[in-house]
């Protein structure tokens, strides 16, 4: 089984500034790929959130990498955000102020398909597809449900802010 | 990064003289979230009610949400009004994660600053 090579290949240190650098590659990709502009904002945010998610809770120290992959099919655009880190944890490894924790809903929502992998100690990979053309919007099937619970941190079952 | 960082200011206006407006303009993420929490402390400190002026914010993402959330639990046990105002069209990179989190209502999200102000100082000392 070979996987198709990837077009765009971005390693960097999994550090706060490196966020937007992934971001102003994506709008450059996306851009020669003549994605609608509603996409492509849901692509910036949603690669966003995953790279975010790496910086934060991937690494305890700086040592670790982001890698992030983009490879352009007949069908739309996949971002796959990569990091080597302690697996899928649900609370931060490193943070200055607490996690919202809406990072993987807002993917789920904002993505035409999504799929997550990882597991302890073995790094955590995010795979997200973006259509060329959507016949529907992603967030319909997907919705971000739940709202601002206790201790700042999002309640995927609250129905009202805390 | 001080490139970065001078494109995508926030800073805050004093000129309404009681309401403090926190002004974010450009791509706001986790690498500027900890400079929005400063600045929204700075604003909180003032005691006079807070306005947070995305007009001129391209993007925004759930590490800025959660600095506004914070704020505003604050501002409320403080007894400060706050309000979040966009301007009259709205990037998608600000309308879409605001839309689809369902926080419009909760932030709350009005349209205009003058608006914004006025519905902040109709809730400054106002108990939870």
């Amino acid at each position: 089984m070979t996987a198709p090579a990837p077009e765009v290949l971005l390693t960097m240190p999994a550090r706060p500034e490196g966020v937007g650098v992934v971001r102003q590659a994506l709008a450059g990709m996306a851009d020669a790929l003549d994605f609608d502009p509603t996409v492509l904002a849901d692509m910036k945010m949603a690669v966003t959130e995953a790279c975010t998610n790496v910086v934060v809770h991937a690494y305890d120290e700086d040592a670790g990498m982001l890698e992030v992959e983009m490879l352009a099919d007949e069908t739309g655009l996949t971002i796959v955000v990569r990091d080597h880190g302690a697996g899928i944890q649900p609370r931060p490894a490193r943070s200055e102020a607490p996690a919202l924790g809406l990072g993987l809903p807002l993917i789920a929502a904002l993505s035409d398909a999504f799929e997550l992998r990882g597991s302890t100690g073995q790094g955590t990979e995010v795979r997200m597809t973006f259509a060329y053309s959507r016949a529907s919007d992603p967030a319909e099937a997907n919705p971000v449900t739940g709202n601002i619970g206790a201790e700042g941190r999002w309640d995927p079952d609250a129905e009202s802010p805390a | 990064m001080h490139a970065r960082m001078d494109a995508n200011p926030i800073v805050l206006d004093e000129t309404a003289g009681d309401v403090v407006v926190v002004v974010v303009e450009g791509e706001h993420d986790i690498y500027t979230a900890p400079t929005l929490r400063e600045r929204l402390d700075e604003a909180l400190g003032r005691g006079g009610g807070i306005v947070v002026d995305l007009t001129a914010a391209t993007f925004v993402d759930s590490s800025v949400l959660g600095a506004l959330l914070d704020a505003r639990r604050r501002a409320i046990e403080a007894g400060q009004g706050y309000v979040v105002c966009v301007g009259d069209s709205v990037e998608p990179g600000v309308q879409r994660i605001l839309d689809i989190t369902g926080l419009v209502p909760v932030l709350p999200v009005l349209q205009g600053r003058e608006e914004a102000i006025t519905a902040v100082r109709s809730t400054n000392g106002a108990s939870e």
